[in-house]
């Protein structure tokens, strides 16, 4: 019989490490508050990308590359991590759909400036700003009725 | 000029507690989220830091021996190595995290990944604890941090909204829950009061060659340094609440949390706040590596310290040099830096009682500190914080895994 002190520890560690895992959606309403997070999460990664577009001419170039490339990152990682989550319902699906629309378009978008940076610079500046505004407040609309 | 100089361990001692690499992103973070909300955390830290940082320069100063070595003798080998297990772990944790840092301020300089930084940044960190004089270290990394008062000025030019920064003090947002804000305060105030704060500022205080004429000193170090921390810490998190906090925007990375200085201030405000920022977390390197060899060396009873030859004291140097080794090996296998240091946070939260209760145990002996012993108003502060660190440390690990680490 191993003592109960003993096993504080390992328990411990293991609650720690699932503390960091993506849990699997329970039901409709839990796949929806993933869905409403990971939004949340992508809208936050559009407005880094639009505060380096905007204020390009304030920073240095390979700063503007690294928050961009973190930005492209972090939007990689949002899609991924929400993915592969399986929905648990048709009505389910249709918030998959929305919600992946609109971060796999931002993940694209910041790519593409991120290439043109590493290029000559952003070709049309303010063209990217107000796209970049436009599916943010996406974004964020998303996650406020997801809540 | 030699006064001023004269305080750099304490400035160099506080960029570990309120800006070093975890900080600086905590910081944003918590002013992005919750605005000024948690502002009173940092006070309660700097008071907290200050009370036993006092303590702990006062034993250094009066004994001429640093806290570590007097806490294995006035508490045991079995408390002190529960003690040295507990801190030796977190510095490790918390120099991996530093020296990810340091490359991760090089990677916004060079566009480079940090990782092809990260051997360069631990060598030439090795390197300056193997030859160059403490008291250069302190004041070199020490002054450079101070670049870090850019973030002032960045908020100056932001022209922040002062009125409602002010009503942030007083008013947590509505939408985040009561845990997450308790898990934030417990993570600031165990990156405030970081264990290894105390541990390297009264080595530092022997290295340096303190006695009783010093107390002056020893406590200027403490008052000026750990508050300008403090006011740093504050300032980022108030510069996260002007920029980042009204668009919703969560900073999870260096670059991020620089922004606002960016845009404030322009390139070479970039510049000198990536200076700021690579000083802070590099002299952090230095300070939990160096402590990490204090502590074993002081628990073993072996030679230790830069003020003799490293071949005096080979085996303080070999646990520097082992220490350095493990954590860049960690650092290398990509676990991201800042992940490692907000876990190292609240692993500290949870740590805190076991650093300061022998503090002030010893602070209170008369057979150490002959008539120097704590006053009533030490006594009372520090009391008032044990309870409180206790409180913190149980409740730091539940809170973690309940918010999910603050997501």
């Amino acid at each position: 019989m191993i003592p109960p002190a003993r096993l504080v520890p390992p328990a411990l560690l293991t609650a720690l490490l699932l503390s960091g895992c993506v849990s699997p959606a329970w039901d409709d309403h839990d796949y929806a508050l993933k869905a409403g997070k990971t939004a949340e999460s992508a809208a936050s990664a559009v407005r880094f990308a639009r505060s380096v577009v905007a204020y390009r001419d304030r920073m240095t170039g390979p700063y503007a590359e690294v928050v961009l490339t973190e930005a492209v990152h972090d939007l990689g990682s949002v899609n991924d991590q929400f993915g592969g989550v399986q929905p648990p319902s048709d009505a389910s699906d249709r918030i998959r759909d929305e919600v992946l629309r609109l971060t796999e378009k931002a993940e694209n978008e910041v790519e593409d400036l991120l290439i043109q940076t590493r290029r000559d610079g952003v070709k049309d500046p303010a063209a990217a700003v107000r796209d970049l505004g436009r599916l943010a407040s996406e974004l964020s609309d998303l996650a406020e009725r997801h809540k | 000029m030699k006064r001023f100089l004269a305080v750099t361990l304490g400035i160099l001692t506080a960029f570990g507690g309120f800006v070093d690499i975890g900080d600086l992103v905590a910081n944003a973070v918590v002013g992005s989220r919750f605005g000024m909300s948690l502002a009173w955390v940092v006070v309660v830290g700097i008071i907290g830091i200050c009370v036993f940082a006092e303590m702990s320069g006062r034993i250094a100063a009066v004994s001429q021996r640093p806290v570590f070595d007097l806490v294995r003798e006035r508490m045991g080998p079995r408390a002190g190595l529960v003690n040295l297990g507990a801190s030796f772990f977190i510095n490790v944790l918390t120099l991996a995290a530093e020296i990810g840092g340091a490359a991760l301020a090089l990677e916004l300089v060079t566009g480079l990944n940090y990782l092809l930084w990260v051997p360069p940044v631990a060598l030439v960190a090795w390197l300056v604890m193997w030859r160059v004089k403490f008291e250069t270290m302190e004041r070199v990394f020490g002054l450079a941090g101070l670049a870090l008062v850019v973030f002032i000025v960045a908020l100056w030019q932001l022209g922040p909204d002062w009125g409602e920064l002010t009503t942030q003090l007083v008013r947590p947002p509505q939408d985040e829950g009561v845990p997450t804000y308790l898990y934030y305060a417990i993570a600031l105030l165990g990156g405030a009061m970081t264990p290894y704060e105390v541990f390297f500022f009264s080595s530092g205080g022997v290295e340096e060659r303190w006695t009783r004429r010093d107390l002056v000193t020893a406590r200027a170090n403490v008052f000026v340094g750990f508050p300008l921390g403090g006011v740093l810490s504050l300032t980022i998190a108030a510069c996260a609440a002007t920029v980042f906090m009204p668009v919703a925007a969560e900073p999870d990375s260096l670059g991020q949390m620089v922004l606002p200085v960016a845009q404030g201030l322009g390139k070479v405000g970039l510049g000198v706040v990536i200076l700021g920022v690579f000083a802070a977390t590099f002299g952090a390197t230095l300070e939990t590596a160096l402590s990490s060899g204090y502590s074993l060396s002081q628990y073993f009873g072996w030679q230790w310290g830069k003020y003799v030859v490293p071949g005096r004291a080979a085996r303080f140097h070999v646990t520097v040099l082992a220490s350095v080794i493990v954590a860049t090996a960690l650092i290398l296998t990509t676990i991201d830096p800042i992940k490692v240091t907000e876990y190292s946070l609240v692993f500290s939260a949870a740590a805190l009682p076991l650093t300061y209760l022998p503090v002030l145990m010893i602070a209170n002996d008369p057979d150490y500190m002959g008539e120097k012993v704590n006053g009533r108003f030490s006594n009372v502060l520090g009391s008032f914080y044990m309870v409180l660190l206790l409180v913190v440390a149980v409740a730091a690990i539940p809170l973690m895994i309940a918010t999910k680490a603050g997501q």
